[in-house]
C-alpha cells in the first residue's frame, strides 16, 4: 500500500481534476483561515513581547494571578487556577477529537456525547475566565488601569493589564465563537443533517477551529502566566 | 499513515464530485434580477461588480487628487465653484488645510485598498481564476459573494465619513498614531477616524474571504491535466497575491484593534509623552508609535505586492499572447514571483528608516530590500526577451502592457535609491518618494489593470472596446504619467517635502511654483482622459462592436474555449481537459495551440 | 467507500489509543511547565530564570506541535499540505526577531536620552500587601 502512494501520488496529485491534498475545499479554507488567524494572534503576542522588551520593568505574574475561587482571603496560590483552565481546555480538545473521530465512523451517538462534553468544557473555560476577569477588575485592574507593581517593586505602566485584557479577551472571543459553532454542529447532528449528507466533514472543520483555540491558549498561557 | 492517504483520496474525491454536481444542478434554477445582478454568486458577475465599484472609487480618488493638485498648483487662486461643492471645507473658493489633508488621506486609502486591491485583484482573481484553471465557479460562491458585499459596505462606510461634521480622517493613509489615536489631535481624528477604521476592518474581512477562496480554487479546482506548471502566469500571480493578503492583513487587523483600544479605552499601546494643545499633557505613558508602524508596514509592504503582482501576471499573459511568442522563462517567472512573495514579508521596516528605528536593524532591512531587485530584474528581462523579435500586435491591451514594463523599470530603479537607509536620510518624506511609489505601484498597476480590462473586455461583455479611444487613452495617460511624476523626482532631490499644504510661503520651495502648476495641469488632463476611458467602457458594454468568434486574440488559455457569453458554470458541456502549458505560441510553424489540444505525435518538446 | 470503512475500523482502536497517548503527553508537558514555573519563583539568579523561561518556551512549542500534529491531524495529511502550512510559519522567525530587537533598542534609546524617565522607573513603591495593610491599619 505504502509503495503505491509514494510512487504514484506526487504526479497524479497535482495533475488537476482533483485536490492535490486529498481534502475538500472547505477543510483547506479552514486550514488557511487558521493560518491567517495565527498571524492575528502572532501579531498580538509579538506586540506584547515588543512592548515588554521596551519596558524597564514588568509585573511578576505570580503576584498577579494568585487567587482561586472560594479560597479564603490571604491564601496565595499562583498558577493553580490557570492550570485548571488549561486542563479544561486540553480535555475539551480531547473530547473534540473523539467527536471528530466518531464522525468519521458515522457514529451519531458518540458524536453527540462528545460534542456536548466539548461544549461544557468551553463554557467552563469561559466561566473561569469571567471569574478571573471579574476578580482582577475588583482588584483595580482594567484597560488603562494597572494596580500591580513591577517585579522589582517600582511603579508599573499600564501595558501589563492592557495587553492581558486585550489578548485574553480576543482569545475568549474565539472560545465563545467556538462554543457557538459547536452548538450549531450539535443541532445539525441531532437533526440528522450529517446523516443525510453521508459524512461528518463539518464536524472536522469545527474541530480544527476548536483545536486552534486550544493551541492559542498554549501560547497565551505561557506568555502571560509563566514567563 | 499511507493507508489513510489512499483511503482519503477515494473518499474526498467522490465528495468533491458530489459537491460539483450539486452546483451544476443549482445553475439550472431560474434567475431573478436580484440573484443575477445584485446578490449574484456567479464569479463573472461578482468580478464585474468589483470592477465597477472599483471604477467608482477610482473616480472618487482621482477627483480628490485633482482637488488637492489645484491647491498645490494654484495656492493663491480662488475657485468659487469649490465652495459650492465642498461648502465650509473650501471657504471663499480656497481649500482649507484640514480639507487638503483629508483629501490626501482619503485619496491614498481609497486608491491603495479599494481600487488597486479590491478593484484589481478582486476583479481579475474572480474573473480569471475559474475561467483559466477550468472550474465552474469559485470553491465557495457564497463566500465570494460575501467578499464583495463586505467590500461594498466598507466603501459605504468610507463614503459616509466624507459627510460627517468633523470631516474624514486626515492623518495620512498610514494612520499613524498619535494623529489616529487621539480624537483631540485634529478634526479628522474624531468620527472620521472611527469610520475609517470600521471601513478598513470590513475591508480586511472582505479580502480574507476573497483570498481564502482564491487559494482554495487554484489548488483544488483545476481541471484535469491542469497541473500547477501548466497554469497561466496570471493565475500564479493571483495565487501569490491571495497568499500575501491572507497572511498579512490579519497583522494589520491586530494593529487596528490595539489602535481602537488606544482611541476608546484608555490604553497606551502606541502613546507616550504627549501634550495636546488646549488639552494638556496626557496620562498615556510608555507606548511606542513605532510599534504601530511595524504592525502597519508588516501588512503595508506585502500590500504593495498585492497591488503589483496581479498586474505583473496579466502583463505576462498579454505580452506573450500579443507578441505571438511563448513567455520567456516561465519557471523563472514563477520563481521570481515566489521570491517576491517571501521577500515582501521580510522588508517592511524600510518604510521606517528615519522613524527612530534601530540603525543596525535598519541595515539588515536594507540588505533584504535590495534583494528584491533580483527577482524584479529577472521579471523585467523576461518581459523584454518575450518581446524580442516577437510578431507584435499593438492592441490597446498590448500598449498598456508594454507601458507597464516601462513604468515598472523607471519606478523600480528609484526604489534601489530609497532602499538605502543612508540615502533615505535625505530622500525620506520628499516628493522623490511620491514619484517612486506612484510610478512603480500606482500608475504601473493601473496600467496592468487597463491592460487586463482591454484584453478581457470581450470575454466579460461579448463586445470590444473602441480601439481608437483606447490608443488615445494610452498615449495621453503614459505621457501624462511621466510628465506628472518625473519632475517630482527633481523636486524631491531638491528637498521638497511631501504633505505640505502650501509651498509658496517657503523661500526654498518657491522656485517650484511653475513646475507645480505644470504638474497640476497635466494631472487634470490625465484625469479627464480616464473619464474618456470610462465613457468608452460603458458605451461599449451596450453598443460596442460585437464579438463574432470565441477566441478574438488567438489565445491558448481556457477562458477562450467558453461560449462568447458563458452562463453560470462557464462551459455548457464537460469542462475541457488540458494537455499542455499556456504558452504554445509559434510552435512548429503553428501560430498558437490551445491548451485543450492534445499533444501531437510529431510535436517538438518545448 | 466500502473498503475505506473497513480500514477505518481496522484503524479505530489505534487512533483512539493515539488520542489518549497524546493527551497524556500534553498533560505531562503542562505539568513540567508548571513545575518549572513554581521552581522559578524561588530563584533570584537572572541567568537561571532566563534558562528556565527558555525551556518553558521550548515545551510550549512541543505542546503546539502535538496539538497540531495529532489533534488537528496534520501529521496524517499529505506531505504537501503539511508544507503549505508549516513553511509560511517560518515567516514568524524574522517577524519575532525584528520586533523584539526593536523593542529592546527602543528601551535602550529611551533610557539613554531620557535619564529622568529612567530614574522614575527605578523608584521603589510600597508593595501591594503593604499598601493594603497600611490601609487596614488606617481604618
Amino acid at each position: 500500500m505504502s509503495t503505491i502512494t509514494t510512487t504514484v501520488a506526487p504526479t497524479k496529485l497535482w495533475g488537476g481534476g482533483k485536490s492535490p491534498f486529498n481534502v475538500e475545499y472547505g477543510k483547506l479554507m479552514m486550514w488557511y483561515f487558521l493560518m491567517s488567524d495565527a498571524f492575528t494572534f502572532g501579531a498580538f503576542l509579538i506586540a506584547y513581547g515588543t512592548t515588554r522588551f521596551a519596558s524597564n520593568g514588568w509585573p511578576n505574574p505570580n503576584e498577579v494571578f494568585r487567587s482561586f475561587p472560594f479560597a479564603p482571603e490571604g491564601v496565595h496560590a499562583p498558577l493553580v487556577f490557570v492550570s485548571v483552565m488549561t486542563f479544561i481546555l486540553i480535555i475539551s480538545s480531547v473530547t473534540m477529537v473523539l467527536a471528530v473521530h466518531a464522525g468519521k465512523k458515522m457514529d451519531k451517538q458518540a458524536v453527540v456525547k462528545n460534542l456536548i462534553l466539548t461544549i461544557i468544557g468551553g463554557i467552563a473555560f469561559l466561566s473561569c475566565q469571567a471569574w478571573e476577569w471579574n476578580h482582577l477588575h475588583n482588584e483595580g485592574a482594567w484597560w488603562g488601569a494597572n494596580p500591580f507593581l513591577n517585579a522589582d517593586g517600582s511603579q508599573s505602566l499600564n501595558h501589563f493589564t492592557n495587553f492581558f485584557f486585550t489578548i485574553t479577551g480576543f482569545h475568549g472571543f474565539h472560545v465563545l465563537s467556538g462554543v457557538v459553532i459547536n452548538i450549531v454542529m450539535l443541532i445539525m447532528t441531532l437533526t440528522d443533517k450529517f446523516e443525510q449528507r453521508g459524512h461528518y466533514l463539518m464536524i472536522e472543520k469545527a474541530g480544527l477551529y476548536w483545536h486552534f483555540v486550544d493551541l492559542v491558549w498554549v501560547f497565551v498561557f505561557t506568555c502571560f502566566y509563566l514567563i | 499513515m499511507s493507508n489513510e492517504v489512499v483511503l482519503d483520496s477515494h473518499g474526498s474525491a467522490s465528495i468533491a464530485h458530489e459537491v460539483h454536481h450539486g452546483h451544476d444542478a443549482h445553475h439550472e434554477h431560474h434567475e431573478t434580477f436580484i440573484s443575477k445582478y445584485v446578490f449574484s454568486m456567479d464569479h463573472k458577475m461578482i468580478a464585474k461588480q468589483f470592477l465597477i465599484t472599483g471604477m467608482f472609487w477610482a473616480v472618487m480618488g482621482g477627483l480628490m487628487s485633482v482637488l488637492f493638485r489645484l491647491q498645490l498648483g494654484y495656492p493663491d487662486a480662488t475657485f468659487p465653484w469649490l465652495e459650492d461643492i465642498l461648502g465650509k471645507w473650501a471657504k471663499g473658493g480656497h481649500i482649507s488645510a484640514e480639507a487638503y489633508y483629508a483629501l490626501v488621506t482619503t485619496h491614498g486609502t481609497v486608491l491603495v485598498f479599494f481600487v488597486l486591491t479590491a478593484g484589481l485583484s478582486g476583479t481579475f482573481a474572480n474573473f480569471l481564476i475559474p475561467l483559466q484553471v477550468g472550474a465552474r465557479d469559485m470553491a465557495s460562491p457564497f463566500m465570494n459573494m460575501l467578499s464583495f458585499w463586505f467590500f461594498f459596505i466598507a466603501g459605504l462606510v468610507m463614503l459616509s465619513s466624507i459627510f460627517v461634521e468633523t470631516g474624514p480622517f486626515s492623518g495620512g493613509w498610514t494612520a499613524y498614531p498619535p494623529l489616529s489615536a487621539l480624537g483631540s489631535a485634529s478634526p479628522g481624528s474624531k468620527t472620521g477616524m472611527d469610520l475609517w477604521i470600521v471601513s478598513m476592518a470590513l475591508f480586511v474581512v472582505s479580502s480574507l474571504l476573497g483570498g481564502l477562496n482564491y487559494i482554495a480554487t487554484v489548488l483544488n479546482m483545476r481541471t484535469k491535466g491542469m497541473s500547477m506548471t501548466r497554469l497561466p502566469l496570471t493565475i500564479w500571480a493571483l495565487f501569490f497575491t491571495a497568499v500575501l493578503g491572507v497572511l498579512s492583513f490579519p497583522v494589520l487587523f491586530s494593529g487596528f484593534i490595539l489602535l481602537i483600544f488606544d482611541r476608546n479605552f484608555g490604553t497606551s499601546f502606541y502613546l507616550s509623552d504627549i501634550f495636546v494643545n488646549g488639552v494638556g499633557a496626557l496620562p498615556n505613558e510608555g507606548g511606542s508609535a513605532i510599534l504601530y508602524q511595524h504592525l502597519f508596514w508588516f501588512l503595508g509592504h506585502p500590500e504593495v505586492y498585492i497591488i503589483l503582482l496581479p498586474a505583473m501576471g496579466m502583463v505576462s499573459e498579454i505580452l506573450s499572447t500579443n507578441a505571438r511568442k511563448p513567455i520567456f522563462g516561465y519557471m523563472a517567472m514563477i520563481g521570481s514571483m515566489f521570491a517576491i512573495a517571501i521577500l515582501a514579508f521580510l522588508v517592511w521596516a524600510h518604510h521606517m528608516f528615519v522613524t527612530g528605528l534601530n540603525p543596525f536593524l535598519g541595515s539588515i532591512f536594507v540588505l533584504l530590500t535590495l534583494l528584491i531587485a533580483v527577482p524584479s530584474a529577472i521579471k523585467v528581462f523576461n518581459w523584454l526577451t518575450t518581446l524580442w523579435r516577437g510578431n507584435i500586435r499593438f492592441t490597446p491591451a498590448m500598449m498598456f502592457a508594454i507601458g507597464f514594463v516601462s513604468l515598472f523599470i523607471s519606478g523600480g530603479l528609484t526604489g534601489i535609491w530609497l532602499g538605502n537607509s543612508a540615502l533615505d536620510i535625505h530622500l525620506h518624506d520628499t516628493y522623490f518618494v511620491i514619484a517612486h511609489f506612484h510610478i512603480v505601484m500606482g500608475v504601473a498597476s493601473m496600467f496592468g489593470m487597463f491592460a487586463g480590462i482591454y484584453h478581457w473586455f470581450p470575454k466579460m461583455y461579448g463586445r470590444y472596446l473602441n480601439n481608437t479611444l483606447g490608443y488615445v487613452h494610452f498615449w495621453i495617460t503614459i505621457t501624462g504619467a511621466y510628465l506628472i511624476f518625473w519632475p517630482m523626482h527633481y523636486e524631491g532631490l531638491a528637498g521638497m517635502p511631501r504633505r505640505y499644504y502650501d509651498y509658496s510661503i517657503w523661500e526654498s520651495f518657491k522656485q517650484f511654483s511653475d513646475l507645480n502648476r505644470f504638474i497640476s495641469t497635466v494631472a487634470m488632463i490625465v484625469f479627464a482622459t480616464q473619464l474618456l476611458f470610462l465613457a468608452n467602457f460603458f458605451y461599449s458594454i451596450f453598443k460596442g462592436r460585437k464579438l463574432m468568434v470565441k477566441n478574438p486574440w488567438d489565445s491558448t488559455t481556457l477562458e477562450w474555449t467558453t461560449p462568447i457569453k458563458p452562463g453560470h458554470g462557464n462551459w455548457p458541456g464537460e469542462i475541457p481537459e488540458v494537455y499542455r502549458w499556456a504558452y504554445d505560441y509559434g510552435k512548429d510553424g503553428r501560430d498558437f495551440i490551445s491548451q485543450t489540444t492534445p499533444v501531437g505525435a510529431d510535436e517538438s518538446v518545448h | 467507500m466500502a473498503h475505506s470503512a473497513d480500514a477505518l475500523h481496522h484503524d479505530d482502536s489505534a487512533t483512539v489509543k493515539e488520542i489518549w497517548k497524546v493527551t497524556g503527553i500534553l498533560s505531562l508537558l503542562t505539568i513540567v511547565e508548571l513545575i518549572l514555573g513554581f521552581w522559578m519563583m524561588g530563584i533570584s539568579s537572572t541567568g537561571m530564570i532566563m534558562t528556565i523561561k527558555g525551556s518553558i518556551v521550548i515545551l510550549m512549542i512541543a505542546k503546539a506541535f502535538y496539538i497540531v500534529a495529532y489533534f488537528m491531524h496534520l501529521k496524517h495529511e499529505v506531505k504537501n499540505l503539511i508544507m503549505t502550512i508549516v513553511v509560511p510559519l517560518a515567516l514568524f522567525i524574522w517577524f519575532i526577531i525584528a520586533f523584539l530587537y526593536e523593542g529592546n533598542s527602543y528601551k535602550d534609546l529611551k533610557n539613554r536620552y531620557d535619564p529622568y524617565k529612567k530614574q522614575q522607573t527605578e523608584i521603589k513603591v510600597q508593595k501591594n500587601e503593604e499598601v493594603k495593610e497600611s490601609k487596614k491599619s488606617a481604618e
